[in-house]
């Protein structure tokens, strides 16, 4: 039992044999490619196809058969001759001087069973007889130059036509054509003959339709790079994420473990400042630690379900995770609120403090950078025995390792002829009592030395409680025309003025550690002295009497 | 390798002329003239004929007309057209002077 395939050549119907029907058409391909050169191709090969069908019929008629086998298909074509006998016959006709292209050299064609985007590499790489890989590179390397390579391989890839037929694919390989032995899947025929035929007579087609087919080839091309190359990518990617997502796990055991582990000490350390009790924090800390964690589990899962296709996560192990991650999520905003909550209400007072005004005007603004133990932490240091007659300062403070800066001044004309000082006490709390009684808590150590004003460094409050933004603003208001002399170290504290451009308009040599203002009535000016040459020259006298 | 390009040579030359001639005798079908020239030796294989005919018909030797056919599609019953007439009398009047020339060439030698 055969299959049998109806095919109509010009008109006439016939049952073919499809072991026929192959040698038939691959007969009829090469036929019409031998004479695609020629201007009568057309003509040619229908007339080829008439007589062939007649044949068929006579055949047909003579032994009363309705099928037609390969041994009929055989006789035709034997009677008819084989494209090599065209080209004997042909081989030295003046008049007929492309048909006889040599079947032992080589054509060039885009390889579609060895291509990467279109074929141009591994159809140049066929016709040369060279391996595919050095195209490949040549157009890579080209690739940077202005983009040529990508240029030429794009016009390449218009201009060759691609090996549709069994035919084309061994003339680009420099194969022996052979009528017989062409022996291929039924369904890919049948495409590529549709193709072939559309295809006749390529070279003289518009260049319309070469685009055309371009940029149809350019999609199909396209999905098979998806196809692909885009895999190849999509799993690259998914290593990444799956690195990355183990990379952060592991960072927030570590960090989890590590704050548990070594206690509140650590874990104040965890938010910038102290904003919540140690208990909260490990609340917090645990909470937040989940919501972060299961994500990232949930991402390494997936994505190895996804991209290697091993393990699973099943649907129970996802809704216990999601929940869980709900729930910590849920908690983490309470213990937030709760921290939030302590935040709700300002409060501040103000008090004032008389200055006593000096002699000569001028006043000395220093910044106390001396550490003040609490009682328990001079006792730890045994302070009395090991810095007897010391001071323990505190210069690498910076306002940041235990509480944001809570020391503001700001330096005013007086509208009276005494100084004074204003502080003014800012804290939060949970409603206003708290913030009230909060900032009442907390202490400014202020000190005035004859013309010297020493100003602490931070807002002292109780030792072990929780911060609740306490801050104070100090405002300084000095006397019209007092000359203010500002130590460098105040420069984070003092607003509206830069010290450090006055202190270059100052002085001309920068060691000094000091700036120097007036006080006029638009406020604070920096002192611009035009006389600097001459006091430096009695300066220097004055040094070299007194050595 | 030269023997047989010069027996090509050889052939193709009165293929045509042949073929001219064969159509001379009136309306001939494809078929016909395939097995004239497979009687006179000088074609093998129909595929070679078709080329031929449709070159001869471009150069306004040869016209056709369809006939039916019992079996089979149309057919194509070549005649020679009134310049076809006129060339072919040319190729008889070379053909003899050809003959008599290849004849005294080789008439010594056997």
């Amino acid at each position: 039992m055969n299959k049998t395939i109806i095919i109509n050549i010009n008109g006439i119907v016939f049952h073919i044999e499809e072991d026929a029907y192959e040698i038939l058409k691959n007969y009829m391909t090469e036929v019409k490619r031998h004479f695609s050169n020629s201007a009568d191709s057309l003509e040619i090969t229908t007339d080829i196809e008439n007589r062939i069908a007649e044949m068929f019929s006579e055949l047909l008629e003579k032994e009363n058969r309705q099928v037609i086998v390969e041994q009929d298909v055989n006789q035709v074509i034997e009677q008819m001759g084989s494209v090599a006998d065209f080209e004997n016959a042909e081989s030295d006709e003046a008049h007929a001087p492309i048909y006889n292209y040599n079947t032992e050299g080589r054509r060039l064609f885009r390889d579609p069973d060895d291509h990467l985007v279109a074929g141009v590499c591994a159809g140049i790489a066929n016709y040369f007889n060279i391996n595919p890989v050095w195209m490949r590179l040549a157009f890579a390397l080209f690739i940077p130059v202005g983009g040529s390579g990508l240029l030429l391989y794009i016009i390449l890839w218009i201009v060759i036509p691609k090996a549709v037929s069994r035919a084309d694919r061994m003339a680009m390989k420099g194969e022996k054509q052979n009528l017989q032995g062409f022996k291929k899947n039924f369904e890919e025929e049948m495409s590529s003959m549709r193709q072939n035929l559309s295809n006749f007579g390529d070279e003289a087609r518009p260049f319309v339709y070469k685009a055309r087919d371009f940029a149809g080839d350019f999609f199909h091309h396209l999905g098979i790079f998806f196809n692909g190359a885009g895999k190849v990518l999509i799993k690259m990617f998914g290593v990444c994420l799956l690195l990355a997502a183990f990379g952060a796990a592991i960072f927030l055991v570590v960090v989890y473990v590590g704050t548990i582990g070594f206690g509140a000490e650590f874990g104040d350390h965890i938010l910038p400042f102290r904003m919540a009790n140690s208990e909260l924090v490990d609340k917090i800390l645990t909470t937040g630690f989940l919501v972060a964690f299961i994500p990232v589990i949930t991402i390494i899962l997936v994505t190895i379900k996804g991209i290697f296709n091993v393990g699973s996560i099943g649907k129970s192990t996802g809704t216990v995770l999601l929940v869980l991650w709900l729930c910590s999520l849920g908690m983490l905003i309470f213990f937030a609120t709760k921290v939030a909550s302590g935040f709700r209400e300002q409060a501040s007072f103000t008090e004032t403090v008389n200055l006593k005004p000096t002699k000569n005007n001028t006043y000395y603004l220093k910044l106390n950078d001396i550490k003040y133990f609490s009682h328990e932490d001079s006792v730890k240091l045994d302070i009395k025995n090991h810095f007897k007659n010391m001071v323990v300062t505190d210069e690498d403070y910076n306002g940041f390792h235990n509480e944001p800066r809570s020391v503001t001044l700001y330096i005013e004309r007086s509208d009276v002829s005494t100084p004074v000082l204003e502080e003014s006490f800012r804290a939060s709390g949970g409603n206003y009592e708290a913030a009230l009684y909060n900032a009442r808590n907390t202490t400014y150590i202020f000190a005035q030395l004859d013309t010297v004003l020493r100003f602490d460094y931070t807002l002292r409050k109780r030792p072990n409680t929780v911060w609740h933004a306490e801050e104070v603003v100090l405002t300084l208001k000095l006397p019209v025309n007092a000359k203010v002399i500002i130590d460098q170290k105040l420069d984070n504290y003092v607003q509206g003025v830069n010290l450090y451009d006055c202190h270059d308009l100052n002085h001309t040599d920068n060691k000094a550690t000091y700036t120097i203002f007036n006080m006029t009535n638009n406020g604070l000016q920096c002192k611009v002295d035009t006389i600097v040459p001459v006091k430096r020259d009695s300066v220097r006298t004055d040094t070299v009497v007194k050595q | 390798m030269i023997v047989e390009n010069t027996q090509t040579q050889m052939r193709k030359g009165i293929l045509e002329y042949c073929i001219l001639s064969i159509i001379a005798k009136g309306e001939t079908y494809a078929s016909d003239i395939i097995a004239e020239l497979k009687k006179a030796q000088l074609l093998v294989v129909e595929g070679t004929l078709y080329p031929l005919l449709t070159r001869l018909k471009n150069n306004g030797l040869l016209t056709y007309n369809w006939v039916e056919s019992t079996s089979g599609p149309p057919r194509k019953y070549y005649i020679l057209s009134e310049e076809g007439k006129t060339v072919l009398a040319q190729l008889d009047k070379t053909w003899e002077e050809l003959l008599f020339a290849v004849q005294t060439a080789i008439g010594d030698r056997k």
